[in-house]
């Protein structure tokens, strides 16, 4: 009969104490484990952001058009290595509830720009420069709607219209997208903006907004500054900004987000602290006269002291670890159903790790009181109570 | 009857003093249980403000034109010779001039600075025909005046001007090469329209290069039932072939989504917490009725039911749940009630809202925590019923 044994003995010797406590530090850490994934997929724009990438948008507000002639000047700019530009194409799958993440872009710009973070087998890359109609679909989005290269598929717009009346453009898919980062989601598709500039009944010649890639990070802020110079004053003034720090302003319009996680996270631990704290302390305080007993036995304080809280932190794990995995389990089951709203909802070795480091804080901090008290209890004292 | 209910009235008491024994393990229960029915009425409270604002929007008599598609106002257009078909419609009100009573209207975003996170967000500027104003309730100018017409003029909303920076009475600001004065500030009783900048339509077109573009068209109806002639009206001419609804029904579908999101978040979210407050409750009723052992025994003996053992058990979980549940609401209603807050709307665009409890969300919270606080008694309060006298004495 070792320490261990004696710890697991003393933790299930009310069963049905033990498994309230189990349940209850379990759903704690299911909390933690799915808002934490949520936030995590919230907040992935940010960290899927190339250091060196800036986007230009009109300084009005993004949704705003350029005109096109700003990407041959922007192009041509000191200290920009590539740049490609992007329309917002508001696109549905036959209904309009099925909205899809469409872009039109310039196919050659756009797949040197997003090269590091798409992975286009070379073919592809052909055909999408070839083709017209060409699309390159995700590969997220692929598997959703079950398409694959070669099918012709009709894209409509809630925006735009063809010079015919029309609503939908025929797409062919030329290209599956893989992400080459975990951070990428590949729920989108990009057409080629030739063919949609040519066809759309108002809007010619504009473009949504650009994406560039500067020769450097260190001539990130002399770019943008630049950018934005050559084109003040005009009907078309730019904001250009990091990449990084275009997606966080545009994660901060949903809300705050941080602090309404922070809350609820905290709130679900607060609760649980004090139901398993005090418990603990009342089951280490029922058994003195035990403890009182150890010591007689010869069991030092120390040793007393470690199985307490081997007891706390044994408890914190065989609620917390189950937990995590559950959440790990159910983000994973909804990824499919949340990509549109959520991309990217699973959760990370990050998310678990820093988990497993609360599963041991709680359990140190619910266990190290009655520990102290357990090792510090002097035996005539102990013997006599009770 | 009477001695049963002497029984438990006495049993009761014992229990409800008894509470000062276990404190620290009851006042657990009450601040978990409390906590639940906090983060509840927090998300309930939100998406209910959400809805308000918006359902506070729309009115019956009020027709609206969109693109047909377009699902927002952002999405649509509508053309110059459809906006003539529309001055012609059946069902339109008409004013004592005889000019009917509609509104064409240009919807851009423009930025704006979220007060509270310092960050770029999407503002909607609305250009508003000469009806505008008068085609939505309760339109009033706190500060300042109305824009003139043709001028470079704003009025903002009493919402936007709280959760944005920039837009202050009197300020100028610049949208592109354009420069706009801040002329009035207008309330809109709560509805989305307090979150909007209002300009004179033929100005917001010709500064932002959008000459004779219009992309929704209001109208006020003779009466709603009028709505009907005026969508056939609109299918029966292929030139139109706009979508027409009430507003009132716009922007119940644009409140749907959102408020779904946030309520499909809060209810998991409470439940899950309220298993782990359970847990809690149950425990401290448990070590409730451990620690009265000997005196449920003593009673027993004496010549008391089973019953009356029961009801004392259960009575002390529902108080302590319900005093839980009362702090919890008490709460919410003092941090959360009132707060204004912003989100993007359907529109692409920043709408302001206020957290809102009402009493059926307080009922919703409380009956929460009574859930919680029977469950946690019921088996704590069987066990207290059954205990055999003789091993309750030796306990």
């Amino acid at each position: 009969m070792n320490d261990l044994m004696l710890v697991r003995k003393n933790l299930f010797r009310k069963k049905l104490r033990a498994w309230l406590m189990i349940v209850s530090i379990l759903v704690a850490f299911l909390i933690f484990g799915m808002l934490a994934s949520f936030y995590r997929a919230f907040t992935a724009g940010e960290d899927a952001a190339a250091a060196d990438r800036l986007v230009v948008v009109n300084k009005i507000n993004f949704t705003q058009p350029l005109p096109i002639a700003y990407f041959n000047r922007v192009r041509a700019m000191e200290g920009v290595r590539q740049v490609a530009h992007l329309n917002w194409f508001g696109g549905y799958y036959q209904e309009p509830k099925n909205f899809l993440i469409v872009f039109a872009v310039e196919p050659q710009t756009y797949m040197d720009v997003y090269g590091n973070d798409l992975d286009i087998p070379a073919d592809m890359r052909q055909a999408f420069l070839r083709e017209r109609t060409g699309a390159l679909v995700g590969e997220a989005m692929a598997r959703k709607w079950g398409w694959k290269v070669g099918d012709r598929v009709p894209i409509a717009s809630n925006i735009f219209s063809q010079k015919s009346g029309a609503r939908t453009w025929d797409m062919t898919i030329v290209g599956i997208m893989k992400a080459k980062t975990p951070q990428m989601d590949t729920n989108f598709m990009a057409f080629q903006y030739g063919y949609f500039d040519e066809t759309r009944s108002f809007g010619k010649d504009q473009i949504g907004w650009m994406v560039l890639q500067t020769t450097s990070p260190s001539v990130n802020d002399k770019v943008a500054k630049a950018i934005d110079a050559s084109f003040a004053n005009s009907p078309y003034e730019t904001a250009t900004d990091t990449e990084k720090a275009f997606n966080k302003a545009f994660v901060a319009q949903i809300g705050n987000i941080a602090l309404i996680m922070t809350l609820v996270i905290g709130a679900a631990f607060v609760t649980i602290l004090m139901i398993v704290g005090n418990t603990m302390a009342l089951t280490i305080r029922e058994r003195t006269r035990e403890i009182g007993v150890l010591k007689t036995l010869g069991f030092s304080g120390q040793r007393i002291l470690g199985m307490v809280l081997g007891e706390s932190v044994l408890l914190a794990m065989l609620g917390g670890i189950p937990g995590l995995a559950i959440a790990a389990f159910i983000a994973f089951m909804l990824r499919e159903n949340l990509a549109n709203f959520i991309p990217g909802f699973a959760m990370t070795p990050g998310i678990a790790i820093a988990g497993i480091a609360m599963i041991l804080a709680l359990g140190l901090i619910t266990g190290i009181i009655p520990a102290l008290n357990a090792m510090r209890l002097r035996i005539a004292a102990a013997l006599g109570r009770g | 009857m009477r001695s049963l209910l002497l029984q438990v009235i006495a049993v009761t008491t014992i229990n409800l003093k008894s509470i000062s024994q276990r404190l620290w393990l009851s006042l657990s229960t009450v601040v978990a249980v409390a906590l639940v029915v906090m983060v509840l009425l927090a998300f309930l409270a939100m998406a209910n403000g959400f809805q308000r604002t918006l359902a506070g929007s729309g009115s019956d008599d009020i027709a609206i034109f969109l693109r047909g598609g377009s699902q927002a106002e952002i999405n649509s257009t509508v053309a110059r010779d459809q906006v003539r078909l529309i001055e012609d419609a059946p069902g339109i009100a008409r004013g004592p001039d005889g000019k009917p009573l509609i509104s064409p209207e240009l919807y851009v975003v423009v930025d704006g600075i979220k007060r509270s996170s310092l960050t770029k967000a999407n503002l909607p500027l609305r250009g508003i025909g000469e009806q505008g104003a008068t085609l939505r309730k309760g339109i009033a100018i706190t500060e300042g005046r109305m824009f003139n017409r043709g001028a470079n003029e704003v009025v903002v909303g009493k919402g936007l001007l709280k959760e944005f920076a920039g837009f202050e009475l009197g300020k100028t600001v610049a949208f592109a090469t354009s420069r706009w004065t801040v002329v009035g500030i207008f309330e809109a009783e709560g509805s989305v329209f307090e979150s909007e900048i209002w300009a004179d339509l033929p100005v917001v077109q010709s500064l932002f290069n959008r000459p004779n573009v219009v992309q929704t068209v209001r109208a006020r109806l003779e009466n709603p039932a009028s709505l009907a002639a005026l969508k056939s009206y609109n299918d029966n001419d292929a030139r139109m072939k706009l979508d027409v609804k009430s507003e009132a029904a716009y922007f119940a579908d644009q409140a749907g989504q959102t408020t779904d999101v946030i309520q499909k978040l809060g209810w998991p979210l409470a439940i899950a917490m309220a298993f782990g407050a359970l847990a809690g409750a149950l425990n401290t009723m448990y070590s409730s009725v451990a620690a009265r052992a000997v005196e449920i025994a003593t009673l027993r003996a004496i010549g008391f039911g089973g019953f009356p053992a029961f009801v004392g058990t259960m009575i002390e979980s529902l108080v302590l749940a319900a005093i839980g549940g009362v702090i919890g609401a008490a709460a919410t209603y003092l941090i959360f009630d009132g707060l204004t807050a912003s989100t993007l709307g359907g529109s692409f665009t920043q709408v302001v809202f206020a957290f809102k409890l009402s009493p059926a969300l307080i009922w919703q919270g409380v009956l929460l925590a009574l859930v919680v606080g029977l469950i946690g008694g019921l088996f704590p309060a069987i066990r207290a019923a059954r205990m055999p006298i003789v091993a309750g004495l030796y306990a």
